[in-house]
């Protein structure tokens, strides 16, 4: 392997060319505009030193556990009963394929008529935004399946229940984690959508309500906070993968490494 | 606990299949009149032509496609569905076996099904994956064996269950001419020694000969049946070198030339 192929290499060469990038943005059109690395840093470290940037990470990152959670845990056993009843999936399939061209955005004002301004709004906003996809995605998995499988367990004398347990849910843990690990993604843009219309906190608030004080600095700050947020979360779901749903065949790292 | 050899016998009898028999007009047959008795403990062959309807056969006979017409039974009971007495080998070890299992919890899925104890459980697989060569494997995932290897897991797999019947569908097709060669070898060996009644698909004359002790040939579809069966009384171990096979050889050989 050339020395520039190596990982550390070439993500190091990568951060320092995109600082010195924006360094050379912020020179161009002055900090007001593009606020350069050292003026985002301070103001990062405003943010932290007076609590706030914790608390709104903090904040977002539970909306978005909460929903996520339920939303996929609602969606899975949907996904494998659409998957399996052939009536259900007749008329499910064509609703889906409708609604899911809905962005969960389109639903916010919908949702705070329906569910207030708290925090049950936010939540089903990301349930929604996590639903679809986790159904979608378990559904392709159940259909996947090889018939053989399901032969040779009732063949063995597998009762229907035990079928599904034993053989149509492992089989399709590959295609349900990669819905839920996909929804994380959409669960973090619905989240800040909401938070921009209807919150007075959260990363996406800090974001919206930074411009009533023209601190461009604070947005990048809100930015790269949601970059990291999503950059980790994928990476503790990817480990999870690779650690406990080996044997499943999942594969942990959407971009597989040789 | 192999049963005494004069049980188990398959009667079929004027055994249809259509998937349009409801159909008023022009009614399509897969297979039609076929008649068959195969008794406890033979080692019974279907050859035919890809297509003739061999794996149809064998999928009623495994309670896996329902009949049109005719009667299926197995000691004078009519066969509906799938039952432990009947066990099947796939032709795809890839798409049957459980890749989220190791070789010993593939081997005993049908026991954890009964809820076998598991020192039962663990006594049996020891010592059907033993009969298929596959000590020191247990602890492997099926991606981690060759196909032949495979084929052993599934050959365990079934034979744990016990059935009185096994009824293999090319099993060894997808194999190597060597690893087939083995395994073919193997199947003779094992057959020998727990006395199952095997029935057979394939569409090779020389794994035809080697294998079985009666050879029932299909004619080419649609509508085929049994048009013939050929006794094979050669002695086990089987030497294609022969004069006798090969005389055995250019019989049936011809047949398909007709």
């Amino acid at each position: 392997m050339k020395w520039i192929e190596r990982k550390w290499v070439s993500v190091s060469i990568l951060w320092v060319a995109a600082i010195l990038l924006w360094q050379l943005g912020a020179l161009i059109y002055g900090p007001d505009v593009i606020p350069g690395p050292w003026r985002t840093l301070q103001g990062g470290r405003e943010l932290v030193m007076d609590g706030t940037l914790m608390q709104y990470i903090g904040i977002s990152f539970i909306r978005v556990l909460v929903g996520w959670t339920l939303g996929s845990l609602l969606a899975i056993p949907v996904g494998l009963a659409i998957g399996r009843v052939r009536l259900l999936r007749i008329f499910a399939e064509p609703f889906l394929n409708f609604i899911r061209f809905i962005p969960p955005i389109a639903f916010i004002t919908l949702f705070l008529v329906w569910f207030g301004i708290g925090e049950q709004s936010k939540i089903a906003l990301i349930m929604y935004a996590t639903f679809f996809i986790v159904v979608l995605n378990t559904l392709t998995g159940v259909l996947a399946m090889e018939e053989d499988k399901l032969r040779s367990a009732r063949s063995m004398g597998a009762s229907e229940w035990q079928i599904l347990l034993h053989v149509i849910i492992p089989a399709t843990t590959p295609y349900i984690y990669t819905g839920v690990r996909l929804a994380m993604g959409t669960s973090y843009m619905a989240i800040i959508g909401a938070e921009m219309i209807a919150s007075n906190e959260g990363v996406g608030y800090l974001i919206w309500n930074s411009r009533l004080f023209f601190r461009t600095d604070w947005i990048f700050v809100g930015l790269f906070c949601l970059g990291f947020m999503g950059f980790f979360t994928d990476r503790l779901f990817g480990w999870f993968g690779r650690k406990v749903l080996y044997r499943y065949g999942v594969v942990g790292s959407a971009v597989r490494r040789g | 606990m192999s049963l005494p050899a004069q049980q188990n016998t398959i009667h079929i009898e004027a055994l249809r299949k259509s998937y349009n028999e409801q159909a008023s007009g022009d009614v399509r047959y897969i297979i039609k009149d076929v008649n068959l008795v195969i008794k406890g403990g033979e080692f019974f062959i279907l050859l035919g032509p890809s297509g003739c309807g061999k794996s149809t056969l064998l999928n009623i006979i495994a309670g896996f496609v329902s009949k049109s017409g005719g009667h299926l039974r197995i000691d004078d009971v009519e066969v509906k569905e799938p039952g432990k007495d009947r066990a099947v080998v796939f032709q795809q070890a890839d798409s049957s076996l459980f890749p989220w299992l190791t070789v010993r919890e593939n081997v005993e899925f049908g026991l954890r099904m009964k809820k076998t104890p598991k020192p039962e459980r663990r006594r049996i697989s020891d010592s059907f994956i033993g009969l298929v060569g596959l000590t020191g494997h247990e602890n492997k995932f099926p991606k981690e064996l060759s196909g032949g290897m495979k084929q052993r897991v599934q050959l365990a797999r079934v034979l744990a269950g016990d059935p009185a019947i096994l009824l293999m569908d090319e099993p060894f097709g997808a194999l190597d001419a060597m690893t087939r060669r083995t395994m073919q070898k193997e199947l003779i060996r094992i057959w020998r020694e727990t006395n199952k009644t095997v029935i057979f698909v394939t569409h090779d004359i020389q794994e035809a000969l080697l294998l079985g002790q009666r050879i029932g040939i299909m004619s080419v579809g649609p509508s085929s049946n049994i048009t013939d069966i050929y006794d094979n009384p050669l002695s086990f171990p089987r030497d294609e070198a022969s004069p006798e096979f090969g005389e055995l050889y250019n019989q049936i050989q011809s047949h398909f030339a007709r």
